[in-house]
């Protein structure tokens, strides 16, 4: 393991920032610390960085505690939500600002500023100042200073937050390249899922200062470890009254569930085909999505959302239709239960 | 129509105020000081206490400039760049010369360093001299104008945060070198500003130094106490000529400051 949290505590104040956080991140991953704001995951960053010290706890980078170790000799790169580039310095200072510190003879850090500028694309800018950049240049001479001194371990703290929204796709799978390319391992900061679940190898997810779960994309997905996972990744909505759908009984333990729109499928009546398993609901509403429709159907006082192809009879709002809900994952404060629709293997039995 | 004429007017209003309370004021300090002739002007300004006065002026300008300088650069860098507990306490404590009436804070140096005072027998026995003499007037007016640097640099470094020192710091810059490259650069105007209220505030100080000064011609009398001396002894064209030198470097400050405000604006945009 190449960067490992053991038991993090900290406190600002009656605020916990971080709960007894331990988790451990392989060498050359790119990680997504995703959560809300107030999740306490931007301290997590700062603690590794070394801009915050843990009230408890032990950090270990490449097999070393660095409680102790001052910021600067972590051999991190950390970029800034702001960027927070020397506003007075041009490009090409900015980026040199670590390697002088570093006391680089000269030709090097020519060398390597210039090596740099060409692998984020900004040739002929490197006499512009920050405020000459747009976001997305500002953000990208941000990484280029972080690399510059080489260092082992990349922070990135909410990259792409102060982006706006069109470049910020383009941005992430530019992000995603390079660090490939420059082989680094690096964490970064989010409380995007989209953004999270595309740039990341693996996702830890945090909520009130605690890991909820730690995982690749699809897994956790998946199979969600707490309730809070089960509704922070995918689009999902909350039922009270499961154990009224077909195919459901209230389990005693569980209080709630959470509904995917993968879960729920919608046909006409008339082509309904697992009537015992199935709802009746009314469509009440028909978004547009570009490569599929989304649906509000209300099923009893429900509403459930629903995918639906571009392929099939298309629905008019008002329409009674058909709902077969396959499976829901139950949950109370602690666990989440995976839960398949029971009728529908019956019948599914009774027609083999 | 009618908001023409309110403009005509409040300009007009403006205009008046400032000419009987600035503008007739200064002239007539020249005015007088030049009513005797040139001769009487030059004789009074080059008189030997008047050359004596200007320079402890200056001299504790000099001073008090300096050390206000590195204290408010000090204080702000302190109060804007780290969490600690007691922040606003220190806040308001830097704030207290500006609530205090400068005779009080001249009395306050009396009282502790004078011959009532507790740290009397200590300095006796260190064999120093502070109230009555050129320390006194040193530490009154610094006293007196030490805010002024500070309160210009705590917003401005409010407002910048933290994150450009952080990231110099992470790189591995160390303290001075971050604040030459990274601070300095942000604040210079704000500074230079600050060092300019606080000259000016300095020549004039008259209360503070006052109480501590004991005004011995020669060796401890600044210019606006020479002029106070000079007044009361019905000289009145010696004391408006020395006052003219007042008001010429009183003149040349404010050009200063309004050529350091516009560049302040112009950093800005």
């Amino acid at each position: 393991m190449y960067v490992e949290l053991q038991n993090i505590n900290k406190k600002f104040g009656g605020f916990q920032a971080a709960d007894n956080v331990s988790f451990s991140i392989e060498q050359g991953k790119l990680i997504g610390l995703l959560g809300p704001s107030g999740s306490g995951k931007t301290t997590l960053l700062r603690i590794i960085a070394g801009l915050e010290t843990p009230d408890s706890g032990t950090i270990v980078i490449d097999g070393q505690r660095v409680n102790d170790l001052p910021a600067s000799e972590r051999g991190i790169g950390f970029v800034f939500q702001n960027y927070a580039l020397f506003r007075y310095m041009t490009v090409f200072d900015n980026i040199a600002f670590g390697l002088e510190v570093q006391k680089k003879d000269r030709a090097y850090i020519k060398e390597r500023v210039g090596e740099l500028i060409r692998l984020i694309g900004l040739e002929g800018l490197e006499k512009r100042r920050p405020h000459q950049l747009s976001g997305g240049q500002k953000q990208r001479v941000a990484f280029a200073r972080a690399l510059a001194p080489m260092p082992h371990l990349l922070l990135l703290d909410e990259p792409f937050a102060a982006i706006d929204a069109k470049v910020r796709k383009e941005l992430r799978t530019w992000l995603r390249e390079t660090i490939n390319k420059v082989g680094i391992t690096s964490i970064f900061v989010t409380h995007d899922q989209e953004e999270a679940v595309e740039v990341a190898d693996e996702i830890i997810i945090t909520n009130k200062g605690r890991i909820e779960q730690i995982g690749t994309p699809v897994d956790i997905y998946k199979n969600p470890a707490t309730p809070f996972a089960s509704k922070f990744i995918g689009e999902s909505i909350v039922v009270e009254d499961y154990g009224r759908f077909h195919g459901f009984e209230t389990n005693e333990g569980y209080a709630t569930a959470v509904l995917r729109p993968e879960f729920v499928h919608v046909t006409k009546v008339d082509k309904e085909l697992y009537p015992h398993a199935s709802e009746r609901g009314k469509v009440e509403d028909i978004f547009f999505r570009g490569n599929v429709l989304e649906l509000r159907v209300n099923v009893g006082g429900e509403k459930l959302i629903a995918y639906r192809s571009l392929e099939d009879d298309p629905l008019t709002v008002g329409e009674e239709v058909s709902v077969l809900i396959y499976r829901l994952y139950l949950y109370n404060d602690r666990q989440v239960q995976l839960v398949e629709n029971a009728s529908l293997n019956n019948e599914q039995t009774f027609y083999i | 129509m009618k908001q023409k004429m309110i403009k005509g007017t409040l300009i007009l209003l403006g205009g008046t105020f400032l000419v009987v309370m600035l503008v007739l004021p200064l002239a007539t300090v020249l005015v007088y000081a030049l009513r005797q002739g040139w001769e009487t002007f030059s004789k009074s300004i080059t008189d030997e206490y008047a050359v004596k006065a200007l320079q402890l002026t200056l001299l504790t300008t000099g001073i008090t400039v300096v050390v206000n300088t590195v204290f408010g650069i000090f204080a702000a860098w302190t109060i804007t760049k780290f969490r600690f507990r007691g922040k606003q306490t220190l806040t308001t404590l830097i704030d207290i010369p500006f609530s205090i009436s400068p005779v009080i804070a001249g009395l306050v140096f009396i009282l502790v360093f004078g011959r009532i005072g507790w740290a009397y027998p200590l300095l006796e026995a260190m064999n120093l001299k502070i109230v009555f003499a050129v320390p006194g007037i040193v530490l009154a007016t610094i006293f007196v104008t030490f805010p002024f640097v500070s309160r210009e640099l705590i917003p401005l470094m409010q407002a910048q945060g933290n994150d450009e020192e952080e990231a110099a710091a992470l790189m591995g810059a160390k303290g001075f070198s971050i604040f030459r490259r990274v601070t300095f650069p942000h604040i210079k105007w704000a500074l230079l500003y600050g060092v300019i209220l606080c000259t000016a505030r300095s020549l004039g100080e008259f209360g503070a130094v006052s109480v501590v000064s004991g005004h011995l011609r020669g060796k401890t009398n600044t210019l606006p106490l020479h002029v106070e001396i000079l007044f009361n002894e019905f000289q009145l064209t010696a004391a408006f000529a020395v006052s003219s030198i007042l008001v010429l470097i009183a003149v040349i400050i404010l050009i200063l400051r309004n050529i350091v405000e516009h560049r302040i604006k112009r950093e800005k945009r």
